[in-house]
């Protein structure tokens, strides 16, 4: 089940943070959010292959910590997206799937010419596409 | 001639020059949101929008006669469906239904269910009062004013406020007769 999906931009700044829960603080949410950030920034800048990695945009399971997974996806312009998830078995092509909409979502959310890049995306269509999203995730790795 | 222009939309469609369609979206909600920084006052936008409109409007007329090739419309009826199945397909690639003619036919509604301007626009809370598309309605006003025609055309419906559709209302005001410049003594 996801928790939260996050977000962040290319300082670090948030734009957008969601959790789909109520029982979890939601400050712990943020604070996982924030210190996998660093995660981000460290596979960002020490690649782990020297080859050609042609989809550089999916980072993958960033760390798993407790009960939670966090997985990272980056786009061209350095935006970060960050999923809070407690599935314990999650596959790799859902979660890439899941971020592929995420990223379209997203991409429709600012072509908006009343949203201003680096601030919070405050659209109400992206917040309702992106529940959508998380919905469609866990029938999906359910079935 | 009516049976005539639905077909004929769509081929003259075909055979003109067209343009990206993000291009296009992206290039108009910039001209708004610069309108909006330039101006501030939303209602001063929704007229300046209007005036570039109308500014389109009476040379687009010309072209839209020469590309296709419609006869004179008998009456305001045939007018407004060559303008909502010709001239909009034409030149937005959508279509509009007229309806809601009054007794008199000389108002009635042209409802857009797509509108290639508003993709990806949400209004935030501080331009509530804004007609996006109001160049729409400049547009309008000035080719029929160009064809002898004064109208008024106004929003009723704005999918950006809430509603379910765009709806324009054209009012025909009057018939303005072909005016020569010379006078008799000249």
């Amino acid at each position: 089940m996801i928790v939260c999906v996050a977000v962040v931009g290319h300082q670090n700044n948030p734009l957008y943070i969601q959790s789909f829960t109520e029982a979890d603080d939601a400050l712990k949410l943020h604070h996982i959010v924030h210190c996998s950030l660093d995660v981000v920034d460290e596979r960002v800048n020490n690649p782990k292959k020297s080859g050609p990695m042609l989809n550089e945009t999916f980072l993958g399971l960033l760390y798993p910590t407790e009960n939670y997974k966090v997985y990272g996806y980056l786009t061209n312009t350095k935006v970060k997206f960050i999923l809070v998830t407690t599935d314990l078995d999650v596959r790799d092509a859902d979660v890439r799937n899941f971020f592929g909409r995420f990223h379209a979502a997203y991409v429709d959310a600012v072509s908006n010419p009343f949203h201003v890049p680096g601030k919070k995306i405050t659209s109400r269509t992206f917040a309702e596409r992106v529940s959508n999203i998380v919905k469609s995730f866990g029938l999906s790795s359910a079935g | 001639m009516a049976p005539v222009a639905p077909r004929s939309g769509d081929a003259i469609f075909a055979n003109v020059e067209r343009v990206n369609a993000e291009l296009f979206t992206l290039t108009y909600g910039a001209i708004v949101r610069q309108l909006l920084t330039d101006l501030e006052e939303v209602e001063e936008v929704n007229k300046q929008l209007d005036q570039m409109g109308y500014n389109i409007g009476i040379r687009l007329i010309d072209e839209f006669l020469a590309k296709s090739n419609v006869s004179s419309c008998v009456d305001f009826r045939e007018t407004a469906e060559v303008i909502a199945k010709v001239g909009l397909k034409m030149f937005l690639g959508v279509t509009a239904s007229v309806t809601n003619w009054d007794a008199d036919g000389t108002c009635c509604s042209l409802i857009l269910e797509d509108n290639p301007l508003v993709d990806f626009v949400e209004l935030p809370d501080t331009c509530q009062g804004l007609y996006y598309c109001n160049i729409l309605s400049g547009v309008i006003r000035g080719a029929l004013e160009m064809v002898s025609m004064k109208t008024e055309v106004t929003w009723v419906r704005d999918m950006l406020r809430g509603d379910d559709a765009f709806e324009l209302q054209v009012k025909l005001l009057k018939q303005v007769p072909e005016e020569y410049p010379y006078k008799d003594d000249e």
